[in-house]
């Protein structure tokens, strides 16, 4: 398989380009999550000064204790200064303390908001958003994007205020000590500075590469292993592994170019400290010499003062690796939430009230493509009435899954109304609607959990009675009885430990469960064995028995068994009937049902 | 502890760039020692009035510029053997993930997987990439700025370096308490990963069902789970950091008065006092990164555990050494007394229980049975997706265990009820099992597969991606785009495992005829439950409660098996009830 680079890629990764106009808008969000903590980011900003002040006190000390001290004679002086430097120290621990637990309790909870508002905006999302997207790049955001934004909000917040507080403070301190040597010191800043931000420019786009070619890696692993029984049966293995040592070499040069420009500034920058403390020394000893104000002591501390001034600049400097990161990935995540959900509730949206379970169809077209694209569906105007069974007969393709999806409001059309019961879908509340459909996809997709929870899947106050009497009456309850742990068997993940066939039982039951008025049935009794398929049949009978039932269906029992069969075509309603009008009409059906009967006999 | 040595055996093959960057992290360290020692010089200098600063500021720039050298080179050199380190470790994982068979995958769950493979993977590159570099360095600076001490003046050199046993005492608590802690934080990061997972790839359900809300509590306990561990972590980390940088400061402070004592007395120079202090200044940051470093080591131990956990997890579908490929003929099937169970639990109930069944080359047969009665099962043991635990499986006189895997695989071609596609052009995917095939090849496959009319209509033909970030197929076109990769490799042996389950009666007519077409001259297994494909066969066997119970033509069987009457009876379409609901309301459903 080829890396992931098609032209959609391409495009989504110029798109994020543009994105990063809107970065000011976006700090604000994350700015945004941290209003309900207010009064720990007080309580952490009182904390910060205090600690830097504590931080910063050694070279002082060190210098009033050669001048007041040593070259003064006085052991109490010195002693004094040495309790001050010890009391300096405890105060730093003690501050420092407040200062990391306040700052990652802020951050870690504000990014945990941030995690469960991703999840409930992916929630909001329409099912067409889902099939536009990779599920692994919807769970990264979830997981590595909020990581790589942990250490911005924790680590980049924190040194952000310390070691601005730390510079400011710093020169505070050379200025009082001695103005003109502390100009002097000053000097080499431009420098320093001018290297910074080359360095900065050069990194971003290095590090931005590195996210990028890190991600490609993750989602072909990720990809290898969904697919591993594909790989397996046709042992292919050395070719996935070649692929992926290509896509992780990619990652390693990547990588290269941000360890070659590290290598090239962090050392300069140590390289300028030493030139700087020679300059204090050469232009500080000569004004000592000429006794200008400046002491033995004074000298020692600008000396190592000069630590704590380029330390500072060393981590905002690498600060802004993290912000990169850190920006790169909350692009990402307001990508996300700015998706706007094309199914929204509209303003004043009603509950719909107990429905009997009339479904209307008003002149509705719909299309994948928007109003430009092809039709999937077109002109399609009938009313079901409640308690009616619909099967859709038609080639793959001819707009079947559509229709039912527009009943199930996954989409709403283009054109047209789909009502239930005089409501028009898009006035109703969407919760209120799914809580009176059921719906039976394709795949019985489980959730990791007992057979039970699956089953109250739908109704979670589902009583034990009712979670039987739901199994049971889909004819799934002996099967689940003959489980190892009965209802409380595992199902795995995505109901893995359960057959197809005992999956879609289950996946029956939690339609039952949930006591739907309408039911949609999504080519459900396709995987299963005669004898499984023998229960549902009888199962399913009692299921669309009172409900309106919109059932997608190949197998001809199911199709005679409906009252009404739609026949669909290019999109298109062409035939409406039962099974014996649209036999003796003689069309579409009638010549379907007859290749049917023939290959049966066959 | 044993993790950690292993962890250290990824960097054996870069031994020479780890002891290269030692060597250097050590003389950049020493010309760094040099700058205290001359600032100390030159406040001496000063103090005696002496106006020759020019020197000692000239050697003081050169110390600045041979330390730059170093320290380029340095992080030259150790950036190669870090981003080699993470490239081996991302390979081999991957390579062994690879060379794992399908049941340890039914037993994980991707999310758990995927977190192993990224975050885990992640923590131990870092120390293995950084963290370790810090250690040495770390100790390196110790050593030589404790040399430095010791020879200039061992009662100061004492008195400075005494908090040192305490900051490794702290360093190695620290590590001890955090491990556990931070290795809870990450299991609860993958359960919060897997609980993303399943929920994005369930959507539907959730929207279906209207469970949003619940499923989102769900979630918020999870993330719930993961903050209060790392605030467990975070309060270890914010006493023990600060109190490992606290720990040096109680030495500068004995430097301080001891020193400042001794200079007031003249033992020792201001110059030699201010020397003293510096070096102990260039110790205070390399012991607190020391404890960073100790942590991160902490971390990589836990992570690394649970990487070893994979790469310790023997494949126990191998072949075995020099095995000699899948002698030539015509894919004849025999299976001995087979038993096999499901997944990893191989000593769970077995799904097949002594089965023998042999099915003569270039025959088909159509496997029938209940759900659960191990159809899918035995069709997994002849790829060795599965092995059988009891009993063997022999494909032309040859037990599949002891020939070449990838011999035997390429001879048998597997499609399943749910097939899976690649994210790649649907020529990739046609071609996947002989990415050499040509576009005629291709073509010709998807022709035989009922598929050609649907991908030359396609704006992009065999081009158009598939899979998420694609086109989405339908369920029938996805398996016979499968079926067109089935026939790609010619293989010997064709599995269709419910192959035609999803597609519609009209295509499955227009695919049978296509089946029946590639069936011929292959040993063909189909399981199916559609009377129109299981006709496809020379002849049926029946399985029920993994046994054959039943194996014959088609007419012999509907006498003799009471099931395959059944079916059979189903097939033919006896009449049914139409079903108007509104008419037939059952008693049972109002109890619901």
């Amino acid at each position: 398989m080829r890396a992931p680079e098609g032209g959609a890629f391409l495009r989504r990764l110029r798109a994020s380009r543009r994105e990063r106009s809107g970065r000011a808008r976006k700090l604000r969000g994350l700015l945004e999550l941290l209003r309900p903590y207010r009064g720990r980011v007080l309580l952490l900003l009182a904390c910060l000064p205090v600690a830097t002040a504590a931080a910063l006190a050694p070279p002082y000390l060190l210098g009033r204790a050669i001048d007041d001290g040593v070259r003064a004679g006085s052991t109490r002086v010195l002693g004094v200064i040495v309790a001050v430097f010890v009391a300096a120290a405890v105060v730093n621990w003690g501050a420092t303390y407040a200062q990391t637990y306040l700052v990652n309790w802020v951050g870690q909870r504000a990014l945990q908001d941030l995690r469960s508002r991703i999840f409930a905006h992916l929630q909001r999302l329409s099912i067409g958003f889902y099939s536009r997207n990779r599920a692994g790049v919807l769970i990264s955001r979830i997981t590595n994007d909020v990581q790589a934004l942990d250490q911005l909000v924790t680590d980049g917040v924190q040194t952000l205020f310390a070691s601005t507080l730390t510079l400011i403070g710093t020169a505070a301190i050379l200025l009082f000590l001695d103005a003109e040597l502390a100009l002097v010191t000053f000097l080499v800043f431009p420098v320093l500075a001018l290297g910074s931000i080359a360095f900065r420019i050069a990194s971003s786009e290095a590090y931005r590469l590195t996210r990028e070619k890190v991600a490609w890696v993750t989602a072909y692993l990720q990809e290898t292993i969904s697919g591993v029984r594909v790989v397996r049966a046709f042992g292919q293995e050395g070719r996935h592994e070649q692929r992926f040592a290509e896509l992780n070499d990619d990652n390693r040069q990547a990588n290269m170019r941000t360890v070659n420009l590290n290598a090239a500034y962090f050392p300069s920058v140590e390289l300028l400290s030493a030139v700087a403390t020679a300059a204090i020394l050469l232009y500080g000893g000569r004004q000592a010499l000429a006794g200008d104000g400046v002491t033995i002591g004074v000298l020692a501390s600008f000396v190592f003062y000069l630590n704590s001034f380029f330390d500072p600049i060393q981590q905002l400097s690498q600060l802004y690796t993290t912000y990169q990161a850190g920006m790169a990935a909350l692009d990402k995540v307001f990508e996300l939430l700015d998706e706007e959900p094309d199914l929204v509730e509209a303003p004043g949206a009603v509950e719909l009230p107990r429905v009997r379970g009339e479904i209307r169809f008003e002149d509705v077209s719909f299309g994948y493509g928007g109003e430009d694209g092809a039709l999937a569906l077109g002109d399609v105007d009938l009313t079901i009435p409640p308690g009616q069974t619909v099967a859709l007969v038609g080639a793959t393709g001819a707009g079947k899954s559509t229709f039912a999806k527009l009943v199930a409001r996954f989409y709403d059309p283009i054109r047209g109304r789909v009502l239930v019961d005089e409501h028009d879908l898009r006035e109703v509340t969407q919760r209120s609607l799914r809580s009176q459909l059921g719906i039976v996809p394709q795949e019985g997709y489980l959730f990791s959990g007992t057979v039970r929870d699956n089953i109250a899947f739908g109704r979670p106050d589902a009583t034990e009675d009712e979670i039987v009497a739901a199994a049971t009456a889909v004819g799934a309850d002996d099967l689940i009885a003959g489980l190892p742990e009965g209802y409380d068997t595992p199902v795995g993940e995505r109901g893995g430990h359960l057959s197809a066939g005992q999956r879609q039982l289950v996946a029956f039951a939690r339609a039952a469960a949930a006591d739907p008025r309408i039911l949609v049935l999504d080519e459900a009794t396709a995987n299963v064995d005669v004898r499984t398929e023998a229960r549902i049949e009888r199962g399913l009978r009692r299921l669309l028995a009172g409900r309106t039932a919109i059932v997608i269906a190949h197998r001809l029992s199911t199709i005679r068994r409906a009252g009404r069969i739609l026949v669909l075509e290019d999109g298109r309603v062409v035939e409406d009937g039962a099974h014996e009008e649209l036999i003796e009409a003689g069309g579409a059906y009638a010549r379907l049902y007859l290749d049917w009967a023939e290959e049966a006999v066959g | 502890m044993q993790t950690f040595w292993r962890l250290l055996g990824f960097l054996r093959p870069y031994r020479g760039g780890v002891a290269a960057s030692l060597g250097l992290a050590t003389a950049a360290m020493g010309t760094g020692v040099l700058i205290p020692f001359l600032v100390g010089r030159a406040i001496d200098t000063v103090r005696r009035g002496e106006p020759r600063l020019w020197p000692l500021a000239a050697v003081i720039v050169a110390a600045g510029v041979l330390r730059l050298v170093f320290s380029v080179v340095r992080r030259l050199v150790a950036g190669r053997v870090s981003l080699g380190v993470e490239y081996d470790l991302r390979n081999r994982l991957y390579a062994h993930l690879q060379s794992l068979e399908l049941g340890f995958f039914d037993s994980q769950q991707t999310g758990q997987l995927m977190s192993r493979a990224t975050v885990d993977l992640q923590s131990v590159r870092f120390f293995l990439g950084y963290g370790l570099v810090f250690i040495m360095q770390s100790l390196v600076t110790i050593l030589v700025a404790a040399a430095v001490m010791v020879v200039v003046d061992p009662l100061l050199a004492a008195l400075a370096l005494a908090p040192v046993p305490a900051v490794i005492w702290a360093a190695g608590r620290y590590g001890r308490l955090n491990r556990p802690a931070s290795q809870e934080v990450q299991q609860r990061l993958a359960e919060l990963t897997a609980e993303a997972e399943e929920n994005i790839s369930g959507v539907r359900v959730v929207k279906a069902f209207a469970q949003e809300a619940r499923q989102l509590a769900r979630f918020r306990g999870a993330v719930a789970r993961v903050f209060a561990q790392s605030m467990v972590s975070t309060r270890l980390r914010a006493f023990y950091n600060p109190l490992i940088a606290f720990l040096p400061q109680l030495g500068l402070a004995a430097l301080l008065l001891a020193g400042g004592s001794q200079a007031i007395s003249g033992r020792i120079t201001i110059g030699e006092f201010v020397a003293f202090y510096g070096y102990v200044v260039m110790l205070v940051g390399p012991m607190r990164m020391l404890g960073v470093a100790l942590g991160m080591a902490q971390r990589a131990v836990a992570s690394g555990a649970r990487v070893f956990e994979i790469l310790d997890r023997e494949p126990r579908i191998v072949s075995p050494p020099d095995a000699p490929p899948l002698p030539p003929g015509g894919g004849r099937v025999e299976l001995r007394e087979v038993e096999a169970g499901f997944g990893e639990a191989a000593t769970a109930t077995p799904v097949l229980r002594g089965v023998d069944l042999t099915v003569e080359a270039g025959r088909s047969v159509a496997l029938v049975g209940a759900t659960g009665s191990g159809k899918t099962t035995l069709v997994g043991l002849l790829p060795r997706l599965y092995d059988a635990s009891a009993g063997s499986v022999l494909i032309d006189g040859a037990d599949v265990r002891s020939v070449d895997l990838p011999s035997l695989r390429s001879e048998i071609a597997f499609v399943s009820d749910d097939p899976f596609l690649f994210s790649a052009s649907l020529r990739e995917n046609i071609a996947y099992a002989r990415p050499e095939a040509s576009e005629e090849e291709v073509r010709q496959a998807a022709r035989r597969a009922g598929i050609d009319d649907f991908v030359e209509g396609l704006p992009e033909g065999y081009e158009t991606r598939v899979g998420e970030r694609g086109l989405t197929l339908s369920g029938g076109q996805r398996q016979r785009v499968a079926i067109a990769r089935a026939l790609i490799g010619n293989p010997r042996i064709l599995i269709l495992d419910d192959a035609t389950s999803s597609v519609d009666a009209t295509t499955e007519a227009r695919i049978g005829q296509a089946l029946r077409e590639v069936m011929r001259g292959r040993t063909t297994f189909v399981i199916a439950h559609r009377m129109s494909t299981i006709a496809l066969a020379d002849e049926v066997v029946i399985l029920e409660d993994g046994r054959v119970t039943a194996r014959g033509e088609h007419a012999e069987l509907l006498e003799r098996s009471e099931l395959y009457r059944e079916i059979a009876e189903r097939g033919r379409g006896r009449p049914d009830r139409v079903l108007l609901a509104r008419e037939e309301l059952e008693p049972e459903a109002a109890g619901l």
